[in-house]
């Protein structure tokens, strides 16, 4: 009988990583020539966010790509620098740092949890909606913005003045329509498919802050498979690696060219001097996470990417 | 002894499903008013963090429902397919009804042993370990909630808590029945106060019963 | 747990042996269709013995997994917390509260007399009132049982205590309490929505049309009913006499203006309009109507505890048994079978309606939604249905799942406040289910009926 890998994550076969997902399945199962059979259960099927961390630990499903926001309560408060605002100012930096040194000392820390890291995958940056021109940092005042439970999430959206409420995915579209949040961030992929933009009068191109994930095995599971196996699967890892990142980055554009169509609502492009008037008023988010996230880390990545507020 | 079990039972959901009400009232109330351009009180209320507020109720309706569903147990409430086991001769039925009880006991009692060796797992052998300086292995330290940051085995011990007296419920509810024939029984349709509430639909019935052949029933319709 | 000593007609030692070895012989039968037939058979079986329904969910999932897989059991022990831990779940609970604080309180009593005033000389009077009550809750509800309690255990009460028979107001309540996820908000269709990648807004849109006929439809059951049987009827009220309820009874119905308008300004969440209408609810009953006093409140919140863990208990257990049929790849075995049969549009949408109500013996529709729809909904794109359609059509399938045994969660709510088994309930409900039956079929091959309003909004 093949060896079986269930595959669980909480978003639709059609995203970007819902596709990852599926190339991974096809290229590791090629590669093993059928002695590895990968089952993927999209939308949550299995295990929801809150569980699917500790449902790994225990064995109960194989592989994850939950999103870096989920680390801190694992207690790898390290990830929690992916959540600071204006961190990467592009995907050059940004995967200096995932790709690179720093990102695998990261995922080697999981080794403690139970867990192994075999990647990063992008989903992308956000940008900040509302139904006011959100054009200063100052017009975030008062404004009550969904974010996903993170405790950097918060902090950003409190050094603006806005008020965080944390809401879950699925209940978003409804509370922005009714206004029961006036605003939200999210990448555009996001922000298209969950149709926000129909409910949202302006969309501003911040590119603030970042989206992404990490694919994870059980680390007993892991080691006990054959040298050979784990080879082609770290293999198909890669190339499916690369096939996330071109596929989110090729969704985003492809969302945002969407929103614009529509014409449901307005976007606003920030100049290089407007954008710098955000980075300064979320600086405060960095000072104030630094001794969660650990000051070391944070000063290898600033010199990495040459964050400066 | 039994008295206090039952009145901490009753104490505690009686308490959750209260706070629970409140915390989200003042997270409500807290957001909108945040909202409010009021100088001072605005500045004030922005720098008051209610993010916490979902978190917690979900905790505590959790917490609610295991020992909320001990409570049921003694109180007959959980519902049954009967179809079957009503028409069946009354010793077959009390085999039936046994049978039930023992599975109740038997799922309760291997849910409390599995929610023990999770919550353990889930780092609480980590916490007392480190708490008592023992060696620590390999073993690591539970995740946290992510809003309140409370370790998650703290909050996971409502399922070996609460099953543990769920299935101590269904032994005493079979114990009784084996030696008495008699089960608990919700009164379902007794939602108390309702006998006082209603005497006024009850006051109009009696009012049209007592007019209906008046002539000018004409207007109110019945014929 | 069950047993209404009242109404058993015993059966003889003799006919009841043929009748367990009977049932014996159709579990094994099922059982032998592999995996799936196992799991049915288990289920049903422990079903039969009369014990929780909540009890046999639960062991038949931790039967399966430990004999046939290898999928840790501990996971068993974790789903029963995170089953419920959801946010919108919560609303059940604070729902459950309000209501009973409203019944309580003397709330329940002037909005009677209200109702009373102005529908009670029809044919059923308190049953269209119910009906009406409904559609107005399932505004401001995403939720059907939510839908029951709040309404139900205001109205069920008072009907039978206005002479009703307790079966009539049952089956008009747990039916029409399923209103609370087709006329908008509704919980199911944002997870349909998120399932299928379709339009939140256009689906809520297509909701209302269906929920008013259905609301409409399930009235006239009443009324015929009510009139065939000479249900009682209330003398007309004077318009004088109607304004004296209307004033008496405002701080109850100010709560629709609440949680309606709480939810549509945008004050509020669902679960938070439940939980501001459960505080407000305590605050109409004791200080203003004072029917209620601070010594009372906490035997309120004790029986609303007590049954909102009922209900959150089966929510459980229901959750955990969607989890074994998705780990055992259930859905699929029975989406491919689909395929592979190479149905057109009338046999597909047949079969979708039989494999949804199927489903609906065994799941809570959020699950049951989160794992078929993926399945069905590619099949049903490549047949030309249109997606708005598709989905309403599975929340009017839910709605029927919803009202019939063994897992309806309406029923259970239903049987919380009347003082009925499930099986007499499950007769009780049978006309109004029958209609919804009807309905659900004209959903299904009448598209333009979900599609006319949203395409005029432009959706
Ligand atoms: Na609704
Ligand atoms: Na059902």
């Amino acid at each position: 009988a093949p060896i079986i890998i269930k595959f669980s994550h909480v978003v639709a076969n059609e995203t970007p990583k819902g596709q990852a997902a599926n190339y991974f399945k096809k290229l590791a199962e090629e590669r093993t020539k059928g002695r590895v059979k990968i089952e993927v259960y999209p939308n949550s099927q299995l295990f929801k966010d809150k569980e699917e961390m500790e449902a790994l630990q225990m064995g109960s499903v194989q592989m994850l790509a939950p999103s870096l926001a989920k680390f801190a309560p694992l207690g790898l408060k390290e990830f929690e620098l992916f959540d600071l605002p204006f961190i990467f100012d592009d995907y050059t930096e940004l995967h200096k740092v995932t790709q690179g040194p720093i990102g695998a000392k990261l995922l080697k820390r999981l080794e403690t949890k139970g867990l192994i890291g075999l990647a990063y995958w992008d989903n992308g940056f956000k940008v900040m909606s509302a139904n006011k021109p959100l054009k200063k940092p100052e017009d975030m005042r008062g404004q009550k913005m969904r974010i996903q439970s993170s405790k950097v999430l918060d902090s950003q959206m409190r050094s603006v003045g806005a008020i965080p409420q944390v809401l879950a995915f699925s209940e978003v579209y409804q509370a922005l329509q009714t206004g029961v949040v006036d605003g939200t961030e999210n990448p555009p992929s996001n922000l298209y498919t969950q149709k926000m933009h129909e409910v949202q009068k302006y969309v501003t191109m911040t590119n603030h802050g970042y989206l992404g994930y990490a694919v994870l095995v059980n680390k007993k599971f892991w080691m006990g498979l054959p040298a050979d196996i784990r080879a082609a699967l770290e293999s198909s890892m890669k190339d499916a690696t690369n096939y996330a990142n071109s596929v989110a980055k090729k969704d985003n554009d492809e969302a945002m060219a969407g929103v614009k169509k529509s014409g449901k609502s307005q976007i606003i492009n920030l100049s290089a001097q407007e954008k710098a008037a955000w980075r300064k008023a979320m600086d405060k988010t960095h000072k104030e996470n630094a001794a969660r996230i650990g000051a070391d880390v944070l000063k290898e990545v600033y010199t990495a990417t040459g964050y400066k507020p | 002894m039994m008295k206090y079990l039952d009145h901490l039972e009753e104490w505690i959901i009686t308490f959750l499903i209260g706070a629970a009400t409140l915390v989200i009232f003042a997270a409500v109330v807290h957001r909108y008013a945040s909202g409010l351009p009021i100088p001072g009180l605005q500045d004030w209320l922005l720098t008051v963090n209610m993010s916490w507020a979902q978190e917690l109720c979900i905790y505590m309706f959790v917490w609610m429902a295991k020992f909320g569903a001990a409570y049921g147990v003694r109180t007959g409430i959980h519902v049954g397919v009967d179809v079957l086991i009503n028409r069946l001769p009354e010793k077959w039925r009390k085999t039936s009804v046994l049978l039930g009880l023992s599975s109740g006991v038997l799922f309760t009692g291997i849910i409390a042993t599995l929610g023990a060796g999770f919550v353990w797992e889930n780092g609480m052998h980590y916490a007392v370990f480190n708490k008592f300086g023992m060696a620590l292995g390999d073993l690591y330290e539970g995740p946290i909630t992510p809003d309140l940051e409370w370790p998650t085995w703290i909050v996971y011990l409502a399922i070996p808590l609460g099953s543990s007296l769920m299935c101590f419920r269904f032994m005493q509810v079979a114990w009784t029945f084996a030696r008495t024939g008699e089960l608990p029984h919700h009164d379902h349709s007794h939602v108390d106060g309702l006998d006082d509430t209603i005497v006024d639909a009850t006051d109009a019935l009696e009012e049209y019963e007592a007019h209906k052949f008046d002539k000018n029933a004409e207007q109110g319709g019945v014929k | 747990m069950s047993a209404h000593a009242e109404t058993k007609e015993l059966m003889t030692p003799k006919k009841a042996a043929t009748w367990v070895v009977a049932i014996i012989i159709s579990l094994a039968a099922i059982a032998s269709f592999g995996n799936a037939g196992i799991v049915f058979a288990l289920l049903i079986g422990l079903m039969l013995t009369g014990m929780p329904i909540s009890i046999s969910l639960g062991l038949t999932v931790l039967t399966f997994l430990f004999f046939m897989s290898n999928v840790p059991v501990e996971t068993v022990a974790m789903k029963l917390f995170t089953g419920i831990e959801k946010f919108e779940i919560m609303a059940i609970p604070f729902f459950i509260l309000a209501g009973n604080f409203l019944t309580h309180g003397g709330v329940a009593k002037r909005m009677i007399n209200f109702a009373t005033s102005m529908v009670g000389h029809w044919h059923g009077g308190l049953g269209l009132a119910g009906v009406m009550a409904c559609a107005l809750f399932a505004a401001v509800s995403g939720s059907s049982p939510a839908t029951v309690v709040a309404i139900g255990s205001i109205l069920l009460p008072a009907m039978v205590k206005a002479g009703f028979p307790r079966n009539f107001g049952a089956g008009v309540i747990a039916t029409s309490g399923s209103l609370g996820i087709l006329i908008p908000p509704s919980i199911v269709m944002v997870i349909y929505a998120v399932a299928t990648n379709s339009s939140v807004g256009a689906l809520f849109m297509a909701g209302v049309i269906p929920g008013l006929m259905l609301a409409a439809l399930l009235g006239s059951v009443a009324w015929y009913r009510a009139r065939k049987f000479n249900y009682p009827r209330l003398p007309k009220a004077t318009t004088k006499e109607r304004l004296i309820a209307f004033k008496e009874s405002i701080w109850g119905l100010l709560l629709i203006v609440i949680v309606l308008g709480g939810i549509y300004s945008g004050l509020f969440t669902p679960t938070e309009a439940a939980a501001m209408s459960a505080v407000y609810a305590f605050f109409v009953a004791v200080f203003v109507y004072k029917d209620m006093s601070i010594k009372g409140i906490p035997k309120v919140l004790r029986d609303s505890a007590n049954m909102s863990s009922m209900l959150l208990y089966i929510i459980t257990n229901a959750v955990l048994f969607s989890y074994l049929m998705t780990s055992e790849q259930i859905p699929q075995i029975m989406a491919d079978w689909i395929i592979g049969h190479n149905l057109g549009v009338i046999a597909f949408l047949a079969v979708t309606n039989i494999l949804l109500l199927l489903a609906g013996n065994v799941m809570e529709p959020s699950s049951i939604i989160l794992i078929l729809a993926p399945i069905l909904f590619p099949v049903a794109m490549k047949l030309g249905i249109d997606p708005i359609h598709f989905g309403i059509l599975m929340t009017v399938n839910m709605e029927v799942g919803m009202c019939h045994p063994p897992v309806g969660l309406n029923l259970y709510v239903a049987s919380g406040i009347t003082k009925m088994g499930i099986s007499e309930l499950t007769m009780a409900v049978l006309p109004w289910l029958i209609a919804m039956v009807g309905f659900m079929l004209l959903i299904t091959y009448v598209p333009i009926i979900s599609l006319w309003l949203p395409r005029m909004l432009g959706y």
